[in-house]
């Protein structure tokens, strides 16, 4: 990438985290979040990382998608509906980089609402009297800040994965309607219909234990919650049927797929 | 006119009064949506610093004509070409209805666009260009329609494109808005640019240097406002485009015909 696309695409993403910082609804969102979690660890008593974890998990799955398409479904579109999409393809950008600059602008905006929040609460362990006590016994290791900051960094990245997603939508919605539709059904689809697919398919005997492992890879949240089971809460969870590798694979290529998806989309038609 | 039309006798803006050679050269370009044909045969030129507009009735296809001529929209038939230019940006453009995001200023959001060219721009110079000088720090949100199409307009001019294309530059603006911005249309054509436009206003297309008639998907008529007058023997150019387009003359049945007719003579208003 040249210097000037590097220029360009620095412009844009600039122009993202604005755009987030500066929409009320968006900080609302974000405070709205930040309550979540903050409620959630202050009832959860401040045991330890491990505990902390164990309350934050299912509420970070569910929360995190949703505050990304809200992020991130207009993102694109927007621009589109406005004609401000027809005005970039007048200047010497690629499709590439104005996806590129939109992607991580949104996906800075949604790190910081998602682990600013995160990592506030962690003060509770740090800053609670009864921390230097609080040990869950396992074989498998004790409560440790490293099992948190793992949490954080898988989270990072499940979110960064999310927004790509909604970034896909976004480009391949042609109305405002159709990109909300789809984002709430795959939304929906993600949270509870791929498990609840995977269910189905095994009580009713049409998916078998070996094949498992690669479905549940597929589905980002049932990667994102393997990884996190398998990395920060080992040493208290059950056995996780997927690896951690085949998790992280499925990851990356929904991130992969996703913005490619988003830049071949975008646009098509080519400039005269 | 009819069969004695020749094709010497085209029009190409600016060509015949300056002898430049075209910036942008539209040949047998047309184009379709499914089962729909919107226009066809589309044959014009436009040369540095002229003004060419273009006029037609709601549905004639001038928006779909100025986004196949940017590239939006691929046609179905036919060329466009542009010349070769040092410029960094080769088209300018101006959508129909611009807008911007509301919670950017004048300021940022034109320096936004000026960011995605290689070069310097002086935004400042701009704003006071198109008369935003003075709501330069005023958010996008905070604008009149007629700001935020000269905000447009500022945008559709940076790094200095040899081709600025206007659709409906004047749309919903009062009379003194619609006066400003034709007022920077011409200035623009001063500079050398070469500016298409389409509009519903007819003062306004009266004082271009070429005007294109859309009727229904086909050229109707393409020469200067005074020959269009002459050609359909009309004082004024709203009684030729009514007359070309089924209106005051629409009894006379070689006013459908497409009309091209050579000089151009400048404009009037």
């Amino acid at each position: 990438m040249t210097r000037p696309a590097v220029d360009r695409l620095f412009a844009i993403v600039e122009r993202e985290l604005s755009t987030v910082v500066r929409t009320r609804a968006f900080l609302v969102l974000g405070g709205g979040f930040a309550a979540i979690v903050v409620a959630l660890a202050w009832s959860g008593g401040s045991a330890g990382y491990t505990p902390l974890v164990l309350d934050l998990l299912t509420p970070v799955e569910v929360l995190v998608p949703a505050l990304a398409f809200a992020f991130g479904y207009r993102s694109v579109l927007g621009d589109a509906e406005r004609g401000e999409l027809d005005l970039i393809r007048s200047y010497p950008v690629s499709r590439a980089t104005y996806v590129g600059g939109v992607y991580l602008g949104r996906a800075a905006a949604l790190l910081i609402a998602v682990l600013g929040p995160l990592l506030a609460v962690a003060a509770f362990v740090v800053l609670s009297p009864g921390t230097k006590t609080s040990v869950i016994a396992s074989h498998s290791g004790m409560d440790s800040p490293v099992l948190y900051l793992r949490f954080l960094f898988l989270t990072a990245v499940f979110a960064l994965v999310a927004m790509g997603a909604a970034v896909a939508v976004s480009a391949a919605a042609r109305s405002t309607r159709a990109g909300l539709a789809v984002a709430v059904a795959f939304g929906v689809a993600l949270i509870l219909g791929f498990d609840a697919g995977v269910v189905a398919g095994l009580s009713g005997g049409l998916l078998s234990a070996e094949t498992i492992e690669p479905l549940l890879a597929l589905s980002p949240n049932s990667a994102y919650r393997g990884l996190v089971l398998d990395t920060a809460l080992s040493g208290v969870a059950g056995g996780v049927p997927a690896s951690p590798l085949v998790n992280a694979l499925g990851l990356v290529a929904w991130l992969l797929g996703s913005l490619a998806l988003a830049t071949l989309t975008v646009w098509s038609a080519t400039w005269s | 006119m009819g069969d004695e039309t020749s094709d010497t006798a085209r029009t190409t803006a600016g060509a015949t009064t300056d002898e430049q050679p075209p910036v942008l050269d539209v040949r047998d370009l047309g184009h379709s949506f499914g089962e729909v044909d919107v226009f066809s045969g589309v044959d014009f030129s436009v040369a540095p610093g002229t003004v060419t507009a273009i006029v037609g009735l709601n549905g004639s296809g001038k928006t779909t004509l100025l986004r196949t001529v940017l590239g939006l929209l691929t046609p179905d038939s036919g060329d466009v070409s542009l010349a070769e230019a040092a410029a960094e940006r080769r088209v300018g453009y101006l959508p129909q209805s611009p807008a911007f995001r509301s919670q950017f200023t004048v300021r940022e959001t034109l320096s936004f666009y000026a960011a995605m060219l290689d070069g310097e721009v002086d935004v400042s110079a701009i704003l006071e260009r198109v008369g935003l000088g003075a709501v330069a720090d005023r958010r996008v949100g905070a604008l009149s329609g007629g700001m935020v199409r000269l905000l447009g307009i500022g945008q559709a001019i940076l790094g200095g494109p040899p081709v600025v294309v206007l659709d409906e530059p004047t749309g919903d603006l009062d009379p003194r808005m619609t006066e400003y911005v034709f007022d920077v249309v011409d200035d623009l054509a001063a500079d050398g640019m070469a500016v298409l436009l389409a509009t519903h206003d007819l003062s306004g297309a009266a004082d271009a240097d070429q005007v294109l008639l859309l009727d229904r998907g086909s050229v109707a008529a393409l020469g200067s406002p005074a020959d269009l007058r002459a050609e359909t023997d009309t004082e004024t150019f709203r009684q030729a485009f009514l007359a070309l387009t089924g209106g005051e003359a629409a009894a006379d049945d070689t006013v459908r015909r497409p009309v091209r007719v050579g000089s151009t003579t400048g404009g009037e208003r």
